[in-house]
């Protein structure tokens, strides 16, 4: 939902008439503008923040021209359609309405039926809402944390960055799948464990991002100036550094989402995640994978597909978003 | 040299000690009766207490802590909750079952993945390179055990070329003999992790190309095969030695999936037994082998990094 949301909001202030003319040259070096010298700073608040909105439009504008990107969005957009309106636009209720089990695909049932005669297109439209809902939750709480323990380490540096630094790199030898499985079978399989695993195993990978990108700012002018100027730790990190490394955070944040689309529907599969009677794209692929031997194909053939697209789209976005603030 | 790696080895121990911890946590860091979750809702409280006495779990956590530790760097896991059995001999088989799918993967994997690199590389930008690139991009990110449920369907019954029970062989078949069950699976694999090493060797290739030793190279006159082989292979090789190695370790995550779907008897399905059963010890035992087998391939990767290039060797011992 709040994903087409925010896309809407976006192209209407980048499409607002004017609003282009404020770049003439769609390949000038504003992009590099995003700090300005010191001296226009203490001027004018103002100045610097129109051209880091100047930035920010000129690389939703390239963004926003790449193939790869628009087809990404408009499956995304497809799969949250469905996740929002569900069994309202379904041809049939994908948990009630029952037929002749293990229908071929045919006119009537594009996908053919399951086991219980259910709907097999159905129960794949309804079934994008669990990861739909969960994986970004998941991303962004993983970002969040991430920054701020990033942040932390690049800032203060010394034994902080190196005792913070070995914890990280303990995590990131942990196999993620497993220890999610070990957490859901400990703590329950609710929802909020999902998300609270993989928000959490994604959190040091996020920190070591973050902690480079401040390494690389910690000690520029302006971060010095703010400090002389008085202002405390938490004021320098988040007013001043963070929009300065909001390129990096962002890009993790967009390959984070693929990664948790990833996981969220691999757990499902392994059973850490929805239960029956629930058309997760998952958990139907669990259901149907036995009978594929028998020739029944299409009850795993086509929530497979569906994961696959979900996950393709996002990574999509994902590459587009970095191939543009990678290069400004 | 033999001081880099002691250095190497003594960080890993000490991450290893880290990882232990952290896996500790996971289990111990929420207040709760590890007892009743094992045993259900349904259980009497007096074999709640009972199980909960007979495992330790009623003891301080910081003595558990300890106990766990010592475990850790015996080597010895514990005994399952509900086989009886110590947690090695049942993990370790499987293990040893998963590391034979692994490596037949990976055998396949990395040829095919430098030679697309290195093609990919040489046509930058081209299309061939774009298709490439892109391809890697989108199989590496789909999960393992969606690839193999298409591919099983695919390969094992529209077409009938493969097994949809990749353990199926008569007993006493030869490792040769094994290798046609076991080949579905192993493609599964090597489409989810081909696009990494890829793009990994890909650029380690068009580094190389565009710079001064190679140039030097080919106006000192040595032909184009040679300029790949003698020079920038070997320098275009250590970052996809890097992530070889840490590949490793995601493999045995997505390896569960796989397994699940081909019905193999590997450590994935000793983990989903145990997560089924509520078989905590034998969780945190694999969680932890595979936590090890990361730590030992990531330091490998990085020994043979340092012997393939000085400069990487001289400057950390410094």
């Amino acid at each position: 939902m709040s994903d087409s949301d925010e896309t809407r909001a976006r192209d209407e202030l980048i499409s607002t008439p004017g609003a282009d003319m404020l770049v003439p040259n769609p390949m000038n070096s504003m992009v590099g503008g995003s700090k300005p010298p010191a001296a226009e700073v203490e001027l004018s608040g103002e100045v610097q923040l129109s051209e880091r909105q100047q930035a920010r439009r000129e690389n939703w504008r390239l963004i926003r021209k790449r193939p790869a990107f628009v087809l990404g969005v408009f499956i995304v957009v497809l799969w949250s359609t469905c996740a929002i309106l569900g069994d309202r636009i379904t041809p049939h209720n994908p948990l009630d309405f029952r037929a002749e089990p293990h229908l071929t695909p045919r006119a009537k049932f594009p996908f053919g039926t399951d086991d219980q005669g259910r709907d097999v297109l159905s129960r794949v439209m309804a079934g994008s809402r669990d990861v739909i809902k969960v994986a970004p939750v998941a991303a962004v709480l993983g970002v969040i944390l991430g920054v701020f323990v990033g942040m932390i380490m690049g800032y203060f540096g010394r034994w902080i960055d190196l005792v913070l630094g070995r914890v990280v790199e303990a995590f990131l030898a942990l196999p993620v799948l497993l220890v999610a499985l070990l957490a859901v079978t400990t703590l329950g399989n609710s929802t909020w464990v999902v998300i609270g695993v993989v928000a959490a195993l994604f959190t040091p990978i996020v920190a070591r991002t973050v902690r480079s990108a401040v390494l690389a700012e910690r000690d520029l002018d302006y971060v010095t100036s703010a400090k002389l100027r008085g202002e405390g730790s938490t004021f320098v990190m988040f007013r001043e550094i963070l929009p300065n490394v909001s390129g990096p955070i962002i890009v993790e944040l967009t390959v984070r989402v693929g990664y948790a689309v990833f996981t969220v529907a691999t757990l499902a599969f392994l059973g850490a995640g929805p239960q029956a009677p629930s058309p997760d794209w998952g958990l139907q692929v669990s259901d149907g994978f036995r009978v594929v031997s028998a020739g029944i194909w299409w009850t795993t053939f086509f929530p497979a597909l569906a994961i696959a697209s979900l996950v393709i789209a996002v990574n999509l976005i994902a590459d587009s978003v970095q191939s543009v603030l990678e290069a400004s | 040299m033999g001081r880099y790696v002691l250095r190497r080895l003594g960080s890993a121990l000490v991450t290893l000690w880290l990882l232990a911890t952290i896996v500790f946590l996971v289990v111990s860091v929420l207040p709760q009766n590890i007892g009743r979750r094992v045993l259900g809702p349904f259980a009497l409280e007096e074999d709640v207490v009972r199980f909960n006495h007979t495992h330790g779990l009623d003891r301080p956590l910081i003595s558990q802590y300890f106990s766990q530790m010592r475990r850790l760097f015996t080597l010895q896991f514990g005994d399952s909750y509900q086989t009886g059995r110590t947690v090695n001999s049942m993990v370790f088989p499987a293990l040893l079952r998963s590391g034979k799918l692994a490596l037949l993967a990976f055998v396949i994997t990395i040829p095919i993945s430098i030679a697309a690199g290195i093609y990919a590389a040489r046509r930058q930008d081209k299309f061939a390179d774009r298709a490439v690139v892109t391809t890697g991009l989108a199989t590496s990110s789909i999960p393992e055990f969606v690839t193999a449920a298409v591919l099983m369907s695919i390969f094992c019954v529209h077409w009938k070329l493969g097994h949809v029970y990749a353990a199926s062989w008569p007993d006493g078949t030869s490792i040769i003999g094994q290798l046609p069950y076991l080949l579905t699976p192993a493609m599964a694999m090597v489409v989810a992790y081909f696009g990494y090493i890829t793009r990994m060797s890909r650029a380690g290739v068009i580094y190389g190309l565009q710079s001064d030793y190679a140039r030097t190279a080919t106006m000192k006159g040595l032909s184009k095969g040679e300029v790949m082989r003698k020079h920038i292979l070997r320098n275009a090789l250590a970052p996809t030695i890097t992530v070889i190695s840490v590949q490793i370790g995601y493999l045995f995550g997505g390896i569960i999936g796989v397994e699940k779907v081909f019905n193999y008897p590997g450590l994935g399905r000793t983990i989903l037994d145990a997560v089924n059963t509520k078989d905590i010890p034998v969780l945190q035992g694999a969680v932890l082998v595979v936590g090890m087998i990361y730590m030992v391939s990531t330091l490998l990767a990085d020994v043979i990094i340092a012997y393939l290039n000085p400069r990487v060797r001289l400057e950390t011992t410094r």
